[in-house]
């Protein structure tokens, strides 16, 4: 099935994103490899879901060019990015899930509306991808209101799954859950890259995830990508931003015991 | 020079208003084209609940309200018509007052306020859940999904919850009659006949899909308006209930004219 199959999942080429007078990304150039873990990491504020959303087309871009797959990127409303929608699954922060339908029927919502499956397939899809993440087929029947950080953050990265794409965005999978539940989710994007192939593009501030399951990692800074490579490359990075991110208090951890 | 400031700030903001209000009629024309194209698209299931939710369960507040009104209305006419020895007459205002104006108008703002503002909070709350992104990133158009079948149901509930609420406003009209006015309901009804006549129901019923339109417009667009915070969803459904009150009367205004000029 893989005709030519490009080598870049994700290519961004001098991206400019801006609000009003405000340039957020600035001249942004970012090539993510097909089946790796990136992460993205900056500052709060400094634009990491903005290139995240900019990428998956829900905000306009002043200039730059955005291929996912091969195919190039409009406006969301755009035929074209519609067509590249059933490529991608995207884990909100929040998980966005709709808050009117339950677990199972919020995982099998782009089944229903890209394909033609009978009831039953479906509920079958539905149970595989819940096993998929950990959730057991009766929490399929709970809404969105009655689950926890953890349980939401699963369901919605089941439903982003749903359509088997090649390519998984996920905007802070960890936030908002306790180590436990950090490095199990952690492990699940690991075990769920290697066995279905996914190429993962992951907004985290998690240092532990980012050493953990990151295949390279990316720092933007001041709009820019300012550093990119892997974990140990990027702690002996020179920019003054990526040390002070890598080498303040809370990333001691990170670096080997000088004992 | 402050307040230059703040009425050149109110300018910009009336423009950015009308600006989103046809964006939306626009990509509203565009989403119904796409429906009518491919009528299997049309989200039923969400038509038939918001037709129950807008229209059904409105019937009883709807109903107790108009039929309130239609007392008063007979009552103060009653008051007064009768230092002139005018009572049949009262008859006549309420069925006027009712089928052209007041029916339409009263439940029009009572659905604003009912319907609207639900509306905009349950669009607002999805907005900063950021449902709607999700949406759009499976390749759904909001517009379709969600706001097509909420505008649909309120077009086609208004007229009706409009002929429901004028019927209930003339019944209180007549309830008045007999017991403060001692006009049987005989009496009532065969002067009603006189008074009233198909076109003073017609030019009533007439505005009810307009306004329906602008409210579910305004709802609907100051929902999505909504930014991430608590605060921002309640002044955007505040705003949106007085917006759509003020549109209501607004269009009830420009109708008025229009019927005069053309002798309805």
């Amino acid at each position: 099935m893989q005709q030519a199959a490009p080598q870049f999942a994700i290519r961004v080429s001098d991206l400019v994103v801006g609000f009003g007078r405000q340039v957020v990304i600035d001249h942004l150039s970012l090539h993510v490899r097909r089946g790796e873990i990136l992460g993205l990491v900056g500052a709060s504020g400094g634009g990491k879901t903005v290139l995240m959303r900019t990428i998956i087309g829900l905000i306009p871009r002043r200039s730059g060019e955005i291929e996912v797959m091969g195919a190039a990127i409009g406006r969301s409303e755009d035929r074209s990015t519609q067509n590249a929608a059933g490529r991608w699954g995207i884990l909100f922060q929040q998980g966005a899930l709709f808050s009117s339908l339950t677990v199972r029927q919020n995982i099998q919502f782009p089944l229903r509306e890209n394909l033609v499956l009978s009831e039953a397939l479906m509920d079958e899809i539905a149970t595989a991808k819940l096993e998929m993440v950990g959730l057991l087929p009766e929490d399929g029947d709970k809404f969105p209101s009655e689950l926890s950080g953890g349980m939401t953050k699963r369901v919605a990265l089941a439903r982003a799954l749903a359509l088997d794409p090649a390519i998984v965005f996920l905007d802070e999978p960890t936030s908002g859950l306790d180590p436990i539940a950090a490095g199990d989710f952690d492990a699940l994007i690991k075990t769920l890259q290697k066995t279905l192939g996914l190429t993962v593009f992951m907004v985290t501030h998690d240092l532990a995830s980012l050493n953990t399951v990151c295949d390279r990692v990316a720092a933007l800074a001041d709009g820019k990508i300012v550093a990119i490579g892997p974990m140990r490359e990027l702690l002996q990075s020179e920019h003054p931003w990526v040390r002070a991110y890598f080498h303040g208090k809370r990333s001691l951890m990170l670096q080997p015991k000088a004992s | 020079m402050a307040k230059v400031n703040d009425i050149g700030r109110s300018a910009v903001g009336a423009r950015e208003d009308v600006s989103v209000f046809l964006q939306m009629l626009g990509s509203l024309f565009l989403a119904l084209a796409g429906v009518l194209r491919r009528p299997r698209s049309l989200r039923l299931t969400s038509l038939v609940y918001q037709l129950y939710r807008v229209g059904w369960q409105a019937i009883p507040i709807v109903v107790l309200i108009t039929f309130l009104i239609g007392a008063i209305i007979a009552q103060q006419g009653f008051f007064h018509f009768r230092k002139f020895g005018a009572d049949s007459y009262v008859v006549d205002m309420v069925g006027i007052l009712v089928l052209r104006e007041l029916g339409v108008l009263i439940v029009a703002i009572m659905v604003a306020g009912r319907s609207g503002s639900a509306y905009t909070a349950e669009l607002g709350s999805m907005k900063m859940r950021e449902e709607i992104d999700a949406l759009s990133t499976m390749g759904l158009d909001p517009v379709e999904v969600l706001i097509l079948p909420r505008i649909i149901a309120l077009v086609c509930a208004l007229p009706i919850l409009s002929f429901i609420g004028s019927m209930a406003a003339l019944y209180g009209g007549g309830l008045v009659a007999q017991i403060y006015g001692d006009m049987g309901p005989a009496i009532y009804i065969a002067r009603l006949h006189d008074a009233v006549s198909v076109t003073s129901f017609k030019v009533g019923i007439i505005k009810a899909p307009f306004m329906a339109l602008a409210i579910g417009i305004v709802a609907c667009s100051e929902g999505l308006r909504v930014k991430g915070s608590a605060e921002s969803l309640g002044k955007q459904t505040t705003t949106s209930v007085v917006k759509s009150i003020f549109l209501v009367i607004v269009l009830d205004g420009l109708f008025a004219v229009f019927f005069a000029s053309i002798g309805m």
